[in-house]
């Protein structure tokens, strides 16, 4: 699971970084860039937290 | 005596060109204006008598600093024109260097905010183990960055201007990608050896270190109470050995990030002026990165998942904390123009009043935040927005006008209080001070607003990031620069935080980062450290019932 949002995480970035070579228009650039950091969010507090949520101290 | 003072008015008169001409203008026009129609024998005039100062002093200040104290580097030929231009351009860098070096003094007073507003936001029996944690960041980030943190932030960033050249910081490790080249770290001033045993270079060094030394700070307040301080040490090592000084070399040392403008036309690349990102969303991104693995402390969650509030144990601390490091941050901000000398620098004035006010309406707007939701004003959130004013215009403050600087505060000031609720409700991450909120949540909001606010006014010598023009953000007509803050957020939550994450992962495996629940539940002072920071006194145990522990706190507490 931590390697899935570890995974997560990453592919946000290289997608945002993709979106410069995708496309000329800033606007295009733009909004990939904000999908990118959804995803990379998503990742580190979605998945990665998760993980540890579920195996949480006060849940024992 | 008339001939003579007029002489002294042409020969002052001549400095000042030159001192403007040094910052503005190549060599060669610089030999062309010089023929003004001074020579070196209208230079042979005489100061002011030593025997008569020596008789009389010089209360006035009218005799001192004169003709007499430009060092002349031939004394048969006496006072030539190049001793005076040579002593010009000195000066210049001369007012740059102490500027920079009084600035960087300033942001290592703050190490004593920090330690302050994160010792009293948490509990007494932990206070010896925050303190020292925040102490001997100072000492392992500075190691780790001499070591080689420097020279893979700053290795390839020379020239340097404002700091004389900077020169021997020439060598930045260039991959080629899809035909545009990407700046990935500095090779130059590992361990300062070198040519980098330079005066520039050294001012530089103490400048980004205090810097850095922020960053790895923010990291033990999210962290406090549980940490174990082995664990901290190899994590802050990290964090200035590595993880800090590659995202400053891709913002401020060169790399890829500064360069988006020259290579993909995205406004003048990543601007990021004082470290919104490079500094606070890097901390606060680390911060988050090892809160989450080391999960929450005993007796902040109920076994529904319902937060417990656990205050701290002195607010004297946080708010004088909170007033150092506004102090401190009149040297991170207008400290970062690297100089009050030539290239623009003359707008530290409207960077520092950029600082004050983005403080003071972050303060004010976490405030009246908490006082209509609450019904009291909370003076720890009135702390942290006063803290997250001061993060958010870090980045934009030399980019933007008054009004806009007390806009990005008051956002900031809303943004921490959100943040702490969305942490602490939501996301169950436990952040004893409220670091991720204010350093990483505001850090992030810091380098959007430049892509939105910048108004197109600043020009610090010409170009910045290699662009020519002014940093112009969306809202001054500007998309491009936007997309360009955005790719710099998108690499600090993807990379950064990775980074951060793996590293500490690996730290959690070989040394283990949280301390027994019987530690925790006993207080760190004296388990980890050895000593009670208050022996003297009875500390008060805490008001949480058995009932609301999880069962590894009650079996701890048995």
């Amino acid at each position: 699971m931590r390697l899935v949002g570890i995974a997560c995480v990453l592919g946000g970035w290289l997608l945002a970084v993709a979106g410069l070579f995708l496309s000329s228009s800033n606007t295009v650039r733009l909004v990939i860039a904000c999908v990118g950091i959804a995803i990379s969010l998503s990742g580190s507090l979605g998945v990665l937290n998760g993980y540890y949520l579920e195996r949480a101290i006060w849940k024992k | 005596m008339n001939g003579r003072r007029t002489k002294l008015f042409v020969l002052l008169a001549t400095i000042g060109i030159a001192a403007g001409l040094s910052a503005v203008c190549p060599v060669g026009v610089r030999q062309a204006s010089a023929a003004v129609g001074l020579t070196d024998e209208d230079l042979k005039v005489s100061g002011p008598k030593t025997d008569d100062i020596a008789a009389k002093g010089d209360p006035g200040a009218e005799q001192t600093g004169t003709i007499n104290d430009v060092a002349v580097a031939d004394s048969k030929k006496g006072l030539t024109l190049a001793d005076l231009a040579n002593q010009a351009g000195q000066n210049k860098v001369a007012i740059n260097f102490v500027w920079t070096l009084v600035a960087g003094f300033l942001v290592m007073f703050m190490q004593a905010g920090f330690a302050l507003v994160e010792t009293g936001l948490i509990r007494a029996k932990n206070a010896n183990h925050t303190m020292m944690m925040n102490f001997m960041v100072y000492g392992l980030g500075l190691f780790a960055y001499w070591v080689c943190g420097f020279a893979i932030q700053m290795g390839g960033s020379a020239p340097i201007a404002n700091l004389g050249g900077a020169y021997p910081l020439n060598h930045e490790q260039v991959v080629n990608l899809f035909g545009k080249p990407w700046g990935l770290f500095g090779t130059k001033g590992f361990f300062l050896s070198g040519a980098t045993y330079d005066v520039g270079v050294m001012v530089l060094f103490l400048f980004q270190m205090v810097f850095m030394d922020t960053a790895t700070t923010i990291v033990t307040g999210s962290c406090a109470e549980r940490w174990k301080y082995s664990a901290f040490c190899a994590s802050t090592i990290f964090l200035g050995a590595l993880t800090y000084p590659l995202f400053g070399n891709w913002a401020w040392g060169g790399g890829w990030l500064s360069q988006l403008g020259a290579n993909f036309g995205l406004g003048h690349g990543y601007c990021d002026f004082a470290g919104s990102g490079v500094v606070h969303a890097v901390g606060g991104l680390t911060g988050l990165a090892v809160a989450m693995q080391i999960g929450p402390r005993i007796g902040k969650y109920n076994r529904d998942g319902k937060p417990n509030v656990i205050p701290g144990h002195d607010l004297v601390f946080v708010l004088t904390g909170c007033f150092i490091l506004a102090f401190g941050w009149f040297g991170f901000n207008p400290g970062s123009t690297l100089g009050a000398s030539g290239n623009g620098c003359l707008r530290i004035g409207s960077i520092a009043v950029n600082t004050m006010l983005a403080g003071c309406t972050g303060s004010f707007a976490a405030l009246l935040y908490m006082w209509i939701r609450y019904g009291k004003p909370d003076a720890s959130m009135a702390g942290n927005g006063l803290l997250a004013g001061l993060v958010a215009i870090t980045a934009p403050s030399g980019f933007v006008n008054s009004l806009s600087a007390a806009i990005i505060g008051w956002v900031a000031g809303i943004l921490v209080c959100l943040g702490v609720e969305f942490f602490d409700r939501v996301a169950r991450v436990d952040d004893p001070v409220g670091a991720i909120s204010v350093h990483g949540l505001n850090g992030l909001w810091g380098v959007l607003s430049v892509g939105l606010f910048a108004d197109g006014r600043s020009n610090y010598g010409g170009s910045w990031n290699g662009v020519n023009g002014n940093v112009t953000g969306l809202f001054y007509g500007d998309a491009g620069q936007l997309v360009a803050q955005l790719i710099g957020i998108a690499t600090l939550v993807g990379v950064i935080f990775t980074l951060s994450y793996v590293f500490n992962w690996l730290v959690d495996i070989v040394v283990g980062q949280r301390v027994s629940a019987k530690v925790e539940l006993a207080g760190l002072d004296i388990p980890e450290m050895g000593a009670l920071c208050y022996p003297d006194f009875q500390l008060k145990a805490s008001d949480y019932s058995t009932s609301s522990l999880s069962s590894v706190g009650v079996a701890a507490k048995q």
